[in-house]
């Protein structure tokens, strides 16, 4: 307003056409904005998900391989605890069996139980007693079978049974 | 930043409306940001606005939404003051019921409040951007003059005559003159004088007793040639001026030789300026300079009598630039932009 009376009106290339062109644009924009921003999160948080999962999926197969190493460590020790229960309980149904073999006029001081034998000690009132009602199972069980005689003070005999199994022998008997 | 980027995309429309002597005048110019694209000049035989006005207007402000409409005010009450200072300008006139501004801080220009509004109300359908005083189109006219000599200034309009007069861009005098209320005024005080002239009649006056000597018919036969006098000394400082004034006669048109209307019309014009020139030289008011060179602002086609009248009754040095009112007013809404 250098000269003139009055101020000149307001001008503007925004004419009410444009303004509602405008708003309904900027509407459109800003709606296809928040669904971009919608979708672009939802694709963060899938993507971060799928990490996840993923990381997930790695750590189980990771603990599926340790469970599985374990279940075959376990299944192993299952296997040879068994293993040592049959053979416990074959020890046992042999020691039975040997103390059944044992008859009632021969006296067992002392047994020992070896991997491959068997060593007892005890007292016979004489040395038949002792060949046949002894040796003759111990013969038939082992392979080799050694004994010796000690005569007690009484009139008895202490002896020495020691009774050997052979592995191969052993084998070949199981084939 | 977003209303300058579409500014710059769009040209500028300047619609510049003056309405004098029953005519409006419409110039029309559009700007891009550094030339003048397109300029058109209509006029209508009317002072209305009507339909064909606003179509025609709105041909143009059609293709740009940045267009404005500036209007040249014709208000009777409006003049200018020789002063900016508030606490003196009611000294000069009650600006109380006035729109007024402070030109260069050196000159005060007003108009009435009521013919803003009235202005306002007849363009309401098209609007008003710009409404200027004819006194700043007058000092933007003649700038090139006003802060170098002193002089008196004149533009001419159909029915209006505004006056300055300037002392080195200092105003020392101003007035806006309206020839149709001031033709009714003199057709009021001639009426007077019949009346007084009745009542003379009635006392009785025999124009027997009027005694004519045959010299004095002699002499009065003599004023037949008054006119070819003039004639000669015209062309004399006619031609005096020439040498002082030349760059500025090069710059003027061939002014029309006059007929009955317009020998009619100048020589209102001529009282008026006379009369406002005596109110100038009478009034305490104003600062006083004794005026030699008259600069007119020929916005009507003036007859060479109205410079005749004044280089010889006033011994005023008169000189004459074509002046296109709606264009200049075009000039002064560019200015509002720089």
């Amino acid at each position: 307003m250098l000269n003139s009376y009055i101020k000149p009106r307001k001008k503007s290339a925004i004419t009410q056409e444009i303004q509602l062109m405008f708003t309904f644009f900027s509407i459109t924009i800003l709606m296809l904005f928040i669904t971009f921003v919608f979708l672009a999160f939802k694709d963060y948080t899938f993507a971060a998900d799928s990490r996840d999962i993923h990381n997930e999926r790695v750590s189980i197969e990771k603990n599926l391989q340790v469970m599985k190493s374990d279940i075959s460590y376990i299944e192993k020790q299952k296997q040879f605890s068994q293993t040592i229960y049959t053979k416990n309980s074959v020890l046992k149904d042999s020691i039975s069996n040997l103390f059944d073999l044992v008859p009632q006029r021969i006296t067992l001081s002392e047994a020992k139980l070896l991997e491959n034998g068997l060593i007892l000690y005890g007292i016979t009132p004489n040395k038949d007693v002792y060949n046949f009602m002894l040796q003759a199972p111990l013969r038939s069980i082992f392979h080799r079978t050694y004994s010796s005689f000690y005569p007690a003070e009484n009139g008895w005999y202490r002896f020495v049974s020691t009774n050997y199994t052979d592995k191969e022998e052993e084998l070949d008997i199981e084939n | 930043m977003l209303a300058k980027f579409f500014e710059t995309l769009y040209h500028k429309a300047f619609v510049n409306i003056v309405v004098e002597g029953g005519q409006t005048s419409i110039y029309m110019e559009l700007c891009s940001k550094t030339k003048v694209v397109e300029s058109t000049q209509a006029t209508f035989e009317t002072d209305k606005v009507n339909s064909e006005l606003i179509e025609f207007i709105n041909s143009y402000i059609r293709e740009t939404p940045y267009f404005y409409i500036s209007v040249l005010d014709m208000a009777k009450d409006q003049g200018v003051i020789p002063t900016c200072e508030k606490n003196r300008l009611s000294y000069y006139y009650d600006l109380s019921s006035s729109e007024h501004k402070c030109s260069d801080k050196k000159w005060t220009y007003y108009t009435s409040k009521p013919e803003i509004y009235e202005i306002e109300k007849v363009y309401k359908e098209i609007g008003v951007d710009f409404i200027f005083s004819p006194f700043t189109l007058l000092s933007n006219f003649f700038k090139d003059k006003i802060s170098s000599t002193l002089a008196m200034y004149i533009i001419l309009q159909r029915g209006y005559i505004s006056i300055a007069i300037f002392d080195s861009s200092e105003l020392l005098y101003g007035d806006h003159l309206d020839m149709e209320h001031d033709a009714s005024e003199d057709i009021l005080i001639s009426d007077d004088l019949d009346d007084d002239i009745e009542l003379d009649l009635e006392d009785g006056i025999d124009l027997e007793d009027i005694d004519v000597d045959s010299d004095d018919m002699e002499l009065i036969d003599d004023f037949g040639d008054i006119e070819d006098l003039d004639s000669i000394e015209e062309i004399d400082e006619f031609s005096e001026h020439k040498d002082v004034e030349e760059e500025f006669y090069e710059t003027e048109e061939v002014i029309a030789e006059s007929d009955e209307d317009s020998f009619n019309e100048d020589y209102q014009r001529f009282s008026l300026i006379q009369s406002s020139i005596g109110r100038y030289y009478k009034d305490i008011k104003y600062k006083s300079s004794f005026i030699e060179n008259v600069y007119i602002g020929d916005g009507v086609g003036v007859s060479s009598d109205m410079k005749r009248y004044l280089e010889e009754e006033m011994f005023l040095n008169v000189y004459i630039r074509h002046l296109n009112l709606a264009e200049e007013v075009c000039e002064l809404a560019k200015m509002e932009f720089n």
